[in-house]
């Protein structure tokens, strides 16, 4: 196995390599010029020239990349254009904020999400079945913007029950940042909750219908203890491969849920690297989220060898 | 693996195009403006939140940022949102009073400016002291400090803010001698910007490129804490040469968006939400709680038309684009919370260069006519014209009536909207047809027009249009040199008129300042700059429970 994960981490280094590659043409691809965004619209062009210099963005687009490439390998992700300090610090600062809301929102929908798909599955065809299916399709389908401006303006607004933005601050009470949390958490929580409610249902019945659940129930084993045990555990490779892609895109999922808290997290500084053109700061975001991606997938095969010990990723094994 | 690769390839293209949703326009508004005499009289009563009452002294105020900050060492910030943050922690040598009608001493008592313009002699207050820092205990601030700070953003402002500077020196303990280069009298108007703070030598250089987020200076709060596109903390500076602030403490949040703000201020977040836009003025309007302060800014909104290349260097068909448009009618759609005022000169009325004689100049609507002179210019068949812009409401709103208007005489217009960063570099390098945004800075004349028409500002966003005419390029430059302001205001009406005949842009209205106050919130003043200031000589705010 040790083997097996030595050489997926060996092959993910090319995909890195075309990460950064695409990233560095797709920055330079979008008009407009950092210089220019940092000075602003009243900027003369002796101004914006100067200011290139500064930021050597007078150099060839080659001589850039050539320059970003050693400063990698080198372990320098280079230095914001706007805050003035090493990307890396800054994704550091604010990696935190948002794993706390990534997480939390996951295991929310993990809870919630597998109990639904249970209890569908096992009440197949049930109105409860249908009620939650419909809601789930409806968790899928909800545009999180939109499904965050509605809870702000009932749960903030209207209602004044919880705060409409921000991290609040640890100063005032762990109270304070949970109260903050709520709602960003819910929101991001919604697509994952809907999406494990499906899966688990539709695993679930899978494996409830197989011969080894019914030599199960012949033997008379207790029917709960079938379902959350033998049944459930079988189901699980497909939750957790979706737990994996789940997990990656709730980092996506932050950069909106962020921007409508403005929850201060890696989503927000994606969106505000990205307005001011600090090509740096978006390269280095984007290289972070495709190592978590690398990573998440790496954990799930390795998670997989262990739920299910059929799946093998030896060559030699003749899978 | 190519599922991947795709995947993250997919990502990467997901967070880059995600730059359409960013909060863009945010720099459009960036720089300040000011109001005039002849505007300040109906507008300072609605600037300001009532002062009745004894002070209280305490408490916390939280205003709102509608862009986040990033860097506040003077030299170095480039959006209002950050000068905001300055002016609370710093001091200018001098600053406009409220109507920005005329200058207030401040670190200067008072000045001398010699008859050729070139020399400028200052007296420094004295017993003002620096905020404590890491690196000095809250020492006096003198000559020398003053002399430091004009000349490192003499010499290393990124926006040029104090570039007409030749050299400060501190030629007593409390007088300091500044001169120019050249005579330029926007210098102490300069003076007043953010960016020339005075700041104490020793924190810059021992913090160094981090001093941004230690910011120390002579100013009624000091900075306790910077958090990125969160907050900036300030506590009171209780030693302030001016008065004691009643506040205790003043919290800047980041909230880019005018919804947000004003859900914000309605839940009681926030006591000062900046920048209302929209349906947000409407929510504040409707809630007894919350004030509405509004005050015409020094704004002028506007479409700017290609003068060298394409069908619009042919002033006939400008005219023609011009005359076909009802300014009224699209102001008042266009502004239904009553946001702004119709406009016609490229000079908001605040400004002391404003000519409000010139304003029957400027062609009216007659679709007829402009019928006439397309065909006359030899575009009788119709034209088709490409308009930039950047992505806000506002903008996309004009842009589509421009269209409707324009089709009724022939003339399909393509709209091309993007958010900032895209929409300036096309407007910058003399690539559209049509440009639409706003312009708003200090009540000085030559903040707008040296900056969209003077030759001198071609590749600049001002004058991406690449208006030339010789003889407004020799009435600016002559207005730059004159240091009697009735002169100066006489050679810029000259200029105006010039501009004004050419016809380079329908300049459309004049947005409001507009702010939403909670009613806890005392003696607040509003600015038609934007500048907000809470322990001035005209004010200090303080708030209830």
């Amino acid at each position: 196995m040790l083997k097996t994960i030595l050489k997926r981490i060996l092959q993910s280094i090319p995909t890195l390599l075309i990460v950064i590659t695409i990233t560095f043409v797709l920055t330079r691809m979008i008009p407009g010029n950092p210089a220019r965004t940092i000075l602003g619209p009243q900027a003369s062009a002796q101004d914006i020239a100067e200011m290139e210099i500064k930021l050597g963005l007078n150099k060839s687009k080659l001589e850039q990349y050539a320059d970003y490439m050693i400063g990698i390998l080198h372990g320098d992700f280079g230095t914001s254009y706007v805050y003035n300090r090493p990307v890396t610090s800054l994704i550091a600062e604010r990696i935190p904020n948002t794993l706390v809301i990534t997480l939390t929102s996951l295991v929310i929908a993990i809870f919630i999400g597998v109990g639904i798909g249970v209890l569908s599955a096992i009440k197949q065809y049930s109105i409860l079945d249908y009620i939650f299916m419909i809601l789930a399709l409806v968790g899928v389908s909800m545009p999180i913007f939109w499904l965050g401006l509605m809870l702000v303006n009932l749960f903030s607004v209207q209602l004044g029950w919880l705060p409409a933005l921000g991290m609040g601050s640890m100063s005032k009470g762990i109270g304070d940042v949970i109260s903050h949390m709520v709602l960003p958490c819910f929101c991001l929580a919604t697509i994952p909750t809907a999406t494990f409610a499906r899966i688990t249902r539709s695993s679930m019945l899978e494996v409830i219908h197989s011969d080894s659940i019914k030599a199960l129930r012949a033997r008379g084993i207790k029917e709960s203890s079938i379902i959350w045990k033998h049944a459930l555990k079988n189901a699980l490779p497909p939750i957790v491969t979706v737990l994996g892609l789940q997990l990656a895109s709730a980092f996506t999922g932050a950069i909106l849920t962020e921007s409508i808290f403005s929850w201060p997290g890696m989503g927000t500084m994606i969106v505000s690297a990205i307005d001011n053109r600090d090509y740096m700061l978006i390269q280095g975001t984007v290289l972070f989220i495709a190592v978590v991606f690398v990573v998440v997938n790496l954990l799930v095969d390795v998670v997989y060898m262990i739920i299910n010990p059929r799946v093998s990723y030896d060559s030699k094994g003749g899978n | 693996m190519k599922k991947r690769i795709l995947a993250l390839a997919l990502v990467a293209s997901m967070c880059v195009s995600l730059a359409a949703c960013g909060n863009s326009g945010s720099k459009e508004t960036e720089g300040t403006a000011a109001n005039s005499s002849s505007a300040a009289a109906e507008t300072t009563a609605s600037g300001e939140t009532e002062a009745e009452g004894d002070p209280v002294k305490g408490g916390t105020l939280t205003i709102s940022l509608s862009a986040s900050p990033s860097k506040l060492d003077p030299i170095h910030y480039s959006g209002v949102y950050e000068s905001e943050i300055i002016k609370n922690v710093c001091d200018t040598l001098m600053e406009y009073n409220k109507d920005l009608s005329e200058y207030v001493p401040s670190l200067a008592t008072d000045w001398t400016v010699s008859d050729d313009g070139m020399t400028y002699v200052f007296n420094i207050r004295q017993g003002v002291k620096f905020q404590k820092g890491k690196y000095q205990d809250g020492r006096e601030m003198t000559a020398e400090d003053v002399a430091y700070s004009l000349n490192r953003s003499g010499e290393l402002s990124d926006s040029n803010r104090l570039s007409m500077l030749d050299k400060a020196e501190a030629t007593g303990d409390y007088e300091v001698t500044c001169t120019l280069k050249t005579a330029n009298s926007s210098f102490l108007t300069a003076l007043t910007d953010a960016g020339n703070a005075i700041v104490p030598k020793e924190e810059v250089e021992g913090w160094g490129d981090d001093f941004g987020s230690h910011l120390v200076g002579t100013g009624p709060f000091s900075l306790e804490s910077f958090q990125l596109d969160q907050q900036a903390v300030l506590k009171k500076n209780v030693d302030y040469w001016l008065a004691e602030p009643n506040l205790d403490e003043v919290i800047f949040k980041v909230i880019t968006d005018s919804t947000q703000a004003a859900n914000a201020l309605q839940t009681g977040e926030l006591d000062v939400a900046m920048d209302l836009k929209g349906e947000s003025v409407q929510k504040v309007k409707d809630n007894a709680d919350l004030t509405l302060l509004e005050t015409p800014g020094l704004h002028v909104a506007y479409i700017y038309f290609n003068m060298e290349q394409g069908p619009t260097a042919d002033i006939k068909v400008r005219k023609a684009l011009i005359e076909a448009v009802n300014v009224e009618e699209m102001v008042a759609s266009l502004y239904k919370y009553g946001e702004a005022q119709k406009a016609s000169l490229p000079l908001p009325p605040g400004s002391w260069g404003y000519d409000a004689s010139l304003e029957s100049k400027v062609p009216g609507y007659d679709p007829e006519d402009a019928k006439a002179l397309l065909a006359e210019a030899g575009y009788g068949d119709g034209l088709t014209l490409d308009l930039y812009i950047s992505d806000t409401e506002a903008r996309q709103n004009m842009a589509v009536l421009l269209q409707a208007y324009w089709a009724q005489v022939g003339v399909t217009l393509n709209i091309h909207a993007s958010e900032w960063g895209t929409f300036s570099e096309v407007a910058m390098s003399n690539n559209a047809d049509v440009y639409g945004m706003s312009w708003t800075w200090y009540p000085d004349p030559y903040f707008f027009l040296n900056k969209l028409f003077s030759t001198d500002e071609f590749g600049g966003i001002g004058n991406g249009q690449h208006y030339s005419n010789p003889q407004v390029d020799e009435l600016l430059q002559k207005a730059l040199e004159a240091t009697d302001q009735a002169d100066r205001a006489d050679y810029y009406k000259q200029a105006l008129a010039l501009i004004v005949d050419d016809l380079p842009g329908l300049f459309y209205a004049n947005e409001n300042v507009i702010y939403g106050v909670n009613g806890r919130v005392h003696d607040f003043i509003q600015r038609a700059d934007s500048t907000v200031k809470f322990v001035t000589t005209e004010n200090n705010v303080w708030v209830t429970d």
